[in-house]
């Protein structure tokens, strides 16, 4: 008995020198010490990149890291004028489809190749062949063809004038990137560190998906070396843990800021908050081919039925400003029509006029991927019920949501109301009205089917217009017709864009394209 | 002896050979539900932006045209050969993604496990031994916090007691062995609250027993009753308690993950089932439940090393 209990509990001491051993080894291993934190920003934002190939980029986690691996031939400045990068200098001929570019020299890949003519030639072919299905050529589709004139000259021709072109260039997505290093990565380019060469002032050194990508200058970088070595990106999911890390000084920079903290990071002294007003609406959009949504006054009752100034001073205080457009007013082709006031009173006469003096019941669908995209509905559903509209609330998650917006016939679609952020990432009236509400018999882009055939009109003629003057004439016109006389949306407010900071670091790049660089970024002790 | 070691071995035999079953189950009831979710990866792949072109091509690309039979044995045709096919978001092979995750879920849970483990034997047996007194009702008040805590909750408050005030130990990554305490510690606290409320009434169950007062009759001392005698019977429950929650803290990381931002299996099976990205949700919960079961083994064989009688049953 007692020979048996000593050897059980030897054995019982083996099995836990052995967890224990395991648990210890296993937590020791990757603890590398922290390199030198002054030459290093950590900047934490709420997910990882997706990709960091330009021409498959559609988010803006992943588009604020490819601009700074990769250059564009033209950018635009923080102000949204557009500035020589890659090119420097650029024309447009009498014809007003063929685009000279004249191409900086000396400028090199980070996989030691040399950007030319050619290469730029080759980055347009291999965006716009459908063959290797890169999610961004629907953005290039106006381009024509491109002529290499000499090594550093190029033409980029469009099929037609297109009015939006030099905004589509500044595209992060029009991003240069090595063809010797697309030709041997084929479609894994983007995908990790080793796969991913640029022009940029950085270049990726290591990926860890969801935990980190470390950036580290470019040393043969062709403009100004950017005063911090190391930039480190980690993805922080949760709201609350970043404005805790940022506050730890754990992370130097967070975007994303939760509205509830917003106010107390701005009287934190170790903490600086720096705002942008973006390109970015938050909206409700209607199904117009159904009733009884299909009737203008019906709109217009629900738009004026709401009280904005309550939401956004309620939901979203300091967050974002009360819409004046169909656009935000850093975009391209912007026209202030205006605030939309609530007035209850207009609301029912509209109702009435349109055959519901009792109002109707209906669905709005919304999803928590928008901030407070939930209580947003609730505020929407008690205003308008106080007109009579009795709304019933279908919170979506964001896979289930856009299920209802993938070039669905109207008969197939069952939504009604549904919440809608909008952003068009040229910054650019064309791509910020032509896709979403021109008539087209699915809901691609255009995903409630609104269809007005002046509207229709006009915005083909701006898309082609390629005087700035004539341009916002129509796209003045363009954004009466869908924000007032026959509404395509109901606009709430236009998002800042927002970034917490610890405040010994300064010159950051906050673009209103809701994204944030560090080319400039800089500790000041 | 040899007869059964035999017995043993059939034992583990037969118990393996089960586990085939169960996991073609799994594998096949998780095809079916992420099919069955309405949302189309391919439409979440390409973008608000693109066009129905490049969505059906994405759609071919990744076999989401083919018939689901078709699809069902393209997963396990390769899941048997050890090829889970490659994630939809990353286009990354699954198998690479979750060598990459699963060592730091599992640092996590075994942490949590080990800390709940010992935690709760200690303070179980303690509350046992001072039944009806001070330390009993103190350490039953804790407990029924610690059990009732939620775990986000606490997670915020350690990070900010031990990183925003005391500056003492990191707030989020991986790293270094400091980053894994407070995630640990956030893990382990409710299974330690239920392994002690568990291992005190088992343990005054075993305190009464006949064989006890035997003992205490015998002359032998307290410590040698209770932590030899008494502790070994009172184990049996709490061991499957143990493999039980070791299973649940692998498969419940996630808030912890998303807290502590930590690249482990939870996030990432999460931001699977948000991308509808079915190969890489297939796989890990494939993975997921291969150890869960994998475990419920192991605490049968402990079971034989606690309880010699289980080896020839």
């Amino acid at each position: 008995m007692s020979a048996t209990s000593s050897g059980a509990g030897l054995r019982h001491g083996v099995l836990a020198v052995l967890v224990v051993g395991v648990l210890g080894a296993s937590l020791g291993c990757g603890g590398a010490p922290a390199p030198e934190a002054r030459d290093t920003l950590v900047f934490a934002a709420p997910a990882d990149a997706t990709v960091l190939d330009p021409h498959n980029t559609t988010d803006s986690q992943s588009d604020q890291v490819v601009l700074m691996l990769f250059d564009t031939l033209i950018t635009f400045d923080q102000e949204m004028n557009i500035v020589p990068d890659l090119a420097e200098r650029w024309k447009v001929a009498e014809d007003q489809v063929t685009w000279t570019f004249h191409l900086r020299e000396g400028v090199t890949f980070h996989d030691g190749a040399r950007f030319d003519a050619e290469a730029v030639r080759a980055n347009f072919a291999r965006v716009l062949d459908p063959e290797q299905n890169h999610k961004r050529l629907p953005l290039f589709e106006m381009i024509d063809h491109v002529e290499v004139i000499d090594d550093y000259t190029v033409n980029i021709v469009t099929a037609y004038p297109f009015g939006a072109f030099e905004p589509t260039m500044a595209h992060v997505s029009a991003a240069i990137l090595s063809p010797a290093a697309a030709a041997t990565h084929g479609g894994e380019f983007g995908r990790s560190a080793e796969a991913t060469s640029g022009t940029g002032p950085y270049r990726v050194v290591r990926w860890t998906k969801d935990f980190e990508i470390v950036l580290e200058r470019f040393d043969d970088y062709w403009g100004e070396a950017p005063p911090v070595k190391r930039v480190e990106y980690r993805p922080i999911p949760e709201a609350a843990s970043r404005v805790i890390a940022l506050e730890a000084g754990d992370v130097d920079v967070i975007t994303h800021i939760p509205p509830t903290d917003l106010a107390r990071l701005e009287e934190e002294a170790a903490i600086d908050v720096h705002k942008v007003v973006s390109i970015g609406a938050q909206q409700f959009r209607f199904n117009h081919a159904r009733p009884p949504f299909d009737d203008p006054r019906v709109i217009q009752a629900i738009s004026y039925a709401i009280d904005r100034r309550a939401i956004v001073e309620n939901l979203m205080p300091g967050l974002v400003e009360v819409s004046t457009g169909a656009l935000t007013p850093i975009m391209r082709g912007y026209a202030e029509l205006g605030e939309i006031s609530q007035d209850q009173g207009r609301a029912r006469a509209l109702l009435a006029e349109a055959g519901y003096p009792d109002g109707f019941s209906t669905t709005i669908s919304t999803t928590p991927r928008y901030l407070m995209g939930v209580e947003l509905a609730e505020v929407m559903a008690a205003q308008l019920g106080e007109v009579g509209i009795e709304v019933d609330i279908n919170v979506l998650d964001w896979g289930s949501m856009v299920a209802f917006w993938e070039g669905l016939l109207p008969e197939n679609n069952p939504q009604e109301i549904f919440i809608m952020g909008a952003g068009a990432s040229t910054a650019d009236a064309d791509w910020g009205l032509r896709p979403i509400f021109q008539t087209h018999p699915t809901n691609e882009n255009n995903y409630g089917y609104y269809s007005n055939a002046e509207f229709d009109r006009v915005i083909q003629e701006a898309m082609r217009e390629t005087d700035p003057d004539a341009r916002q004439e129509l796209y003045r016109r363009a954004q009466e017709i869908v924000y007032l006389e026959d509404p395509g949306a109901v606009w709430l407010y236009d998002n800042y864009f927002i970034l917490g900071a610890r405040s010994g670091v300064v010159d950051i790049t906050l673009s209103p394209l809701g994204v944030v660089t560090f080319e400039r970024a800089a500790f000041r002790e | 002896m040899t007869a059964a070691l035999a017995a043993f071995g059939r034992h583990v035999a037969r118990a393996l050979v089960q586990v085939v079953p169960v996991l073609f189950g799994i594998s096949l009831l998780v095809f079916l539900v992420v099919h069955f979710i309405p949302g189309d990866p391919a439409v979440i792949a390409a973008g608000l932006e693109s066009s129905p072109e490049v969505v059906e091509r994405i759609r071919t690309e990744l076999g989401l045209d083919l018939p689901l039979h078709q699809q069902f044995w393209r997963f396990l045709s390769g899941a048997v050969q050890g090829d889970l096919g490659e994630s939809i978001r990353t286009g990354r092979p699954v198998a690479q993604e979750i060598v990459e995750r699963f060592p730091h879920t599992f640092r996590i849970a075994l942490g949590g496990t080990l800390l709940a483990a010992l935690l709760g034997l200690l303070v179980g047996v303690t509350a046992a031994i001072h039944h009806n007194r001070l330390w009993d009702n103190l350490i039953m008040v804790l407990t029924l916090v610690a059990v009732s805590t939620p775990s986000y909750w606490l997670a915020l408050m350690l990070m900010l007691l031990f990183s925003l005030e005391l500056r003492l130990l990191p707030s989020i990554g991986v790293g270094t062995p400091l980053h894994y305490v407070l995630p640990i510690l956030t893990l382990g606290m409710q299974s330690a609250g239920l392994i002690a409320r568990m291992t005190r009434s088992t343990m005054l169950e075993v305190l009464r027993q006949e064989y006890i007062r035997t003992a205490r009759a015998k002359g032998l001392v307290e410590v040698v009753v209770v932590y030899k005698h008494a502790l070994r019977n009172t184990l049996i429950p709490i061991v499957s308690l143990i493999g039980l929650r070791f299973g649940g803290l692998l498969a419940g990381t996630v808030l912890v993950e998303s807290v502590f931002a930590i690249p482990g299996m939870g996030r990432m099976i999460v931001e699977a089932v948000l991308n509808r990205d079915f190969p890489l949700l297939q796989g890990s919960v494939l993975v997921v439940a291969t150890v869960f079961v994998l475990t419920n083994l192991l605490v049968d064989l402990v079971y034989a090393i606690v309880d010699p009688r289980l080896r020839t049953a």
